[in-house]
């Protein structure tokens, strides 16, 4: 067996590695980069809930994030690789696999340091590259020719299929425009609505690898006003369609920081009916409705639509801890609320769709949680309020003057007693404030018409003068401004 | 050469003896180049001519007179010509004068480079009063005079006479010689702004920068560049924010103007983020481009202001507060700048708040006015009759407008084009039903 050989490639391919570490960096560098350091994600099942890219795309993303699961997840995308024709990534897993082994590695590096890291770190598989790539070549042009004799054939149901499995076969190469082109040249050979729907769940998918959230959009309403979408399904395909449509589409409005519309997705989506492990898991659904809901929705939309809902309490299941969160807010028990968001904040932070957004959820379900503690007090002690929110005073005023120079709270803070005012509003005065300036305005713009007519009549407009350049207009008004100006 | 200017003030005698003043107006704009020929001899026919009676005929003689070059480096020689127009404009025969409002101006513009080319800019100011009041069928019509009147007040550094003027708001403006020049138009209401703006009347001259901004424009104007700045920057300091210009702005503004005060809306943006350190930041480093608009002084007006549009934030989120912690989130150098600050606004009214000066706090009070007290009343009925009175007036306008044969002919013109096509359909549809 050519092990001896490997060793040789490993080491020499060490080397060129080091150097290209850190434009690699540079790119992360983009969407500021953060470490995780202790997360109490179960990796294994975690990757074992996404099938496809997901789990790849998920795996690579915790591998980025958290040095201590780095190693695990890495491996495991290598050998879930392998089952596909994704060729360019396996070779891309590697690289970093190696970076890692030999970063870990070199500290405690004492004896033979290269043998001990290939032992535990799965080596570069040539002749597996090799055979894939063939494979696939082969497998594409058989595809690309079945394709061709359906053409000339002109049948259009074999067309269109002949476009499905090639864009199948390039989603599993990895090759993600091309099967976005394949799936949407389907398009055109689409003879019933399922057909149409089933276009539009292909792109959908696609279009969430590529992250192209508008595109998703786009399609999953034109799914949705496919003709007959609700009438040619049975019940139960219509169903579990209809969920995923919902789950892509919240995902869209996620990843656009709608978080509202996003949460409203989510949450009608069918328990029994989620079952698309390639684009989420239901635990997904859960934590990314759930987070939202709670970051948007009032008080009375908490409980009509989350707690009270009969399908997503199924969905609540699967996250304990996201239920017992969302249950102590809706008990104003916000201190024990915001722990647990603090506990769970880590492994949010390795879930690639949710963790650009934690910061503004969180910020927002913490805002809310103060507006709703103060809403029925006429005046509040800021030391019980700081402490029911695990904070200090000061820190609190800050966060309370913001929310009320935002108008989401009416109080005036007491700062020499600490204590937190209702303000009270006099409609009366208000409304005469009002009047009053609105009078203004009214005057103003009212004497700005009728200049505006007078200028109108007599053609006021500034033009080039003819006689001269422009420059020449330019100038004869300049000496005075600046003679003037050098006095104001 | 003599009998070319007898015959020029035979003619101005005969023409203003019959009261034919349009043809004495065309014959004097023909004689501008006999009268230029004769430089010397022109204070000989200014005597042979009478103030009240020919008065068009001694006013183009004037006018040549300003504008010739050789003569005009004596002091004498301007004190003469400068007598000779102020007994002209305080002596002169109105109605003739209306005969020639473009001559009229333009004396009054020459009149005005000369005294600023003097730096005598206090001399022309009550001239100038009159001269327009002279001109004026009524207060609230504009001439391009007022921009020569603003421009000697600002420069006198006395802002009083042209108040009365700028606090009349314009309802026409005065036909000066068929087209009324917008580069006057321009300078009056940048001027103007400039006059409220030393004043600190923001709001006032708020309203003359936006006018001056929104004229109609097919070309790029300094004054409007300059306008558009100052716009910019009283903006801040009244309302701490850049006000959007109206929808009916022309193009120019947002095409040219604005990538050409980059600095200025830097300059709002670094506003906008409420803190100090930056505008700070900003201001000096553009502090070059705003001396050589020669607007440094308002940028540090504008700073002046953050700092009080935070305060004002503070009366809103605070109810009491210490003068060390009003410091530290206005970010003033410390609790006594921040007392002299509060001290200041409570003065003029700017915030309602007392300040304890045993234990450092600040009480922050909400507005006492509780709109009750009979002057409050009063305001108010005089706001409503001003308002009342604006709405009258556009109604009359509207009403000209609907009198007016043109729109009358106009309007139904356009009626009778539209009636034939929805005949037409009409019957179109009569046939399909039928």
């Amino acid at each position: 067996m050519p092990l001896p050989m490997q060793a040789v490639i490993y080491q020499s391919a060490v080397e060129p590695m080091q150097v290209d570490a850190p434009p690699e960096d540079n790119d992360n560098n983009e969407e500021e980069p953060y470490i995780v350091e202790n997360p109490s994600l179960d990796l294994e099942a975690y990757g074992n809930s996404y099938t496809g890219l997901a789990r790849l795309y998920r795996l690579m993303y915790i591998a980025d994030h958290c040095t201590s699961l780095r190693l695990e997840s890495l491996k495991m995308a290598i050998q879930y690789v392998m089952s596909t024709y994704n060729v360019a990534l396996y070779q891309q897993l590697h690289k970093k696999l190696q970076e890692t082994a030999s970063a870990a590695s070199l500290p405690d590096v004492a004896g033979g340091g290269a043998q001990s890291t290939s032992q535990d770190v799965p080596a570069l598989d040539l002749l597996w590259v090799e055979t894939r790539s063939k494979k696939a070549a082969l497998k594409l042009e058989k595809l690309d020719t079945d394709l061709k004799n359906y053409k000339s054939n002109s049948i259009k149901e074999s067309i269109r299929r002949g476009h499905d499995d090639l864009g199948d076969h390039y989603l599993d190469c990895g090759d993600l425009s091309n099967a976005l082109k394949c799936y949407s040249r389907a398009r055109d050979y689409c003879t019933s609505g399922k057909h149409v729907v089933n276009m539009c769940l292909n792109v959908i998918k696609v279009s969430v690898y590529l992250q192209n959230w508008s595109h998703v959009l786009s399609y999953v309403s034109k799914a949705e006003a496919t003709p007959d979408f609700s009438e040619v399904h049975g019940k139960d395909s219509n169903q579990s369609i209809l969920t995923r449509l919902k789950c892509a589409a919240g995902l869209a409005e996620l990843a656009t920081k709608k978080y509202k519309s996003a949460a409203k997705h989510f949450l009608v989506a069918n328990f029994d009916h989620c079952d698309f492990p390639e684009l989420l898991s239901p635990s997904n659904v859960a934590m990314y409705g759930g987070l939202c809901a709670l970051a948007t929705f009032d008080r009375h939309e908490l409980q009509k639509n989350v707690i009270f809902s009969s399908s997503f309490k199924l969905f609540l299941e699967l996250e304990p801890q996201l239920r017992d969160i969302i249950f102590k807010f809706y008990e104003s028990k916000y201190a024990s609320c915001l722990t647990l968001l603090d506990d769970i904040k880590d492994n949010l932070l390795l879930d690639m769709y949710i963790a650009p957004h934690v910061n503004a959820l969180y910020t927002q379900i913490r805002n809310r949680a103060l507006i709703q503690y103060f809403s029925p007090y006429l005046s509040a002690d800021m030391r019980k309020m700081a402490a029911a929110f695990n904070t200090t005073v000061l820190a609190l005023e800050d966060e309370l003057m913001q929310l009320i120079l935002d108008g989401q709270i009416q109080a005036r803070i007491d700062s020499h007693n600490k204590i937190l005012y209702a303000k009270e509003v006099d409609q009366r005065s208000t409304t005469f404030e009002k009047s009053l300036s609105v009078g203004k305005e009214y005057q103003r713009r009212t004497r700005m018409l009728i200049l505006r007519a007078a200028m109108l009549k007599h053609q006021i407009h500034v033009k080039s003068p003819q006689r001269d350049s422009g420059q020449g207009g330019e100038m004869s008004v300049a000496p005075g401004n600046s003679s003037l100006a050098a006095r104001n | 050469m003599a009998s070319a200017l007898e015959q020029f003030v035979n003619n101005v005698r005969t023409l203003s003896a019959q009261g034919n003043f349009r043809e004495l107006c065309e014959m004097l704009n023909k004689s501008t180049e006999v009268l230029m020929k004769n430089g010397q001899h022109l204070d000989n026919v200014l005597e042979t001519l009478d103030l009240q009676q020919h008065s068009l005929g001694v006013l183009a003689v004037l006018c040549v007179k300003f504008s010739l070059p050789a003569l005009a480096t004596t002091p004498d020689h301007h004190e003469l010509l400068f007598a000779q127009a102020q007994e002209f404009i305080i002596g002169c025969n109105g109605e003739q004068v209306r005969f020639a409002p473009d001559t009229y101006a333009e004396l009054c513009h020459l009149l005005t480079h000369s005294l600023v080319e003097l730096k005598l800019p206090l001399r022309g100011i009550d001239l100038m009063r009159r001269a327009i009041r002279k001109i004026q069928l009524f207060d609230s019509q504009l001439t391009s005079i007022h921009a020569d009147l603003c421009q000697l007040c600002l420069l006198a550094k006395c802002f009083k006479p042209a108040l009365e003027f700028l606090n009349t708001d314009i309802t026409s403006i005065s036909q000066e010689g068929g087209q009324f020049d917008a580069k006057y138009f321009l300078l009056y209401y940048y001027y103007g702004g400039m006059i409220y703006t030393a004043l600190k009347n923001y709001d006032r001259a708020l309203y003359f920068f936006e006018v001056a901004i929104t004229t109609p424009a097919m070309a790029v104007s300094h004054v409007m560049l300059e306008a558009y700045k100052k716009y910019i920057l009283v903006s801040l300091i009244l309302h701490g924010k850049v006000l959007n210009i109206p929808k009916y702005t022309s193009q120019v503004v947002g095409r040219f103007i604005k990538p050409l005060s980059q600095a200025y809306h830097d300059l709002a943006t670094a506003y906008t983020t409420n803190n100090s350190d930056e505008l700070r930041t900003t201001i000096n480093k553009y502090q070059e481009s705003f001396a050589r608009d020669s607007n440094t002084g308002l940028t540090k007006q504008v700073i002046a202001s953050l700092y009080k549009k935070n305060i004002q934030r503070l009366t809103k989120t605070f109810l009491t507060l210490s003068l060390s912690d009003v410091a530290s989130r206005v970010q003033l150098s410390g609790p006594g700048e921040a007392e002299k600050y509060i001290l200041n606004m409570i003065e003029d009214g700017e915030i309602f708040a007392t300040i304890n000066q045993k234990d450092g706090m600040v009480i922050f009070h909400d507005d006492p006015e509780k709109y009750n007290s009979p002057a409050m009343l009063r305001r108010l009925e005089e706001e409503m009759a001003v308002c009342t009175d604006l709405d009258r007036k556009v109604q009359s306008m509207e009403e000209d407008i609907m009198v007016n044969p043109q729109f009358v002919k106009k309007s139904c013109g356009t009626q009778d084009d539209d009636i034939p096509p929805a005949t037409t359909q009409g019957t179109k549809i009569t046939t399909y039903s039928m």
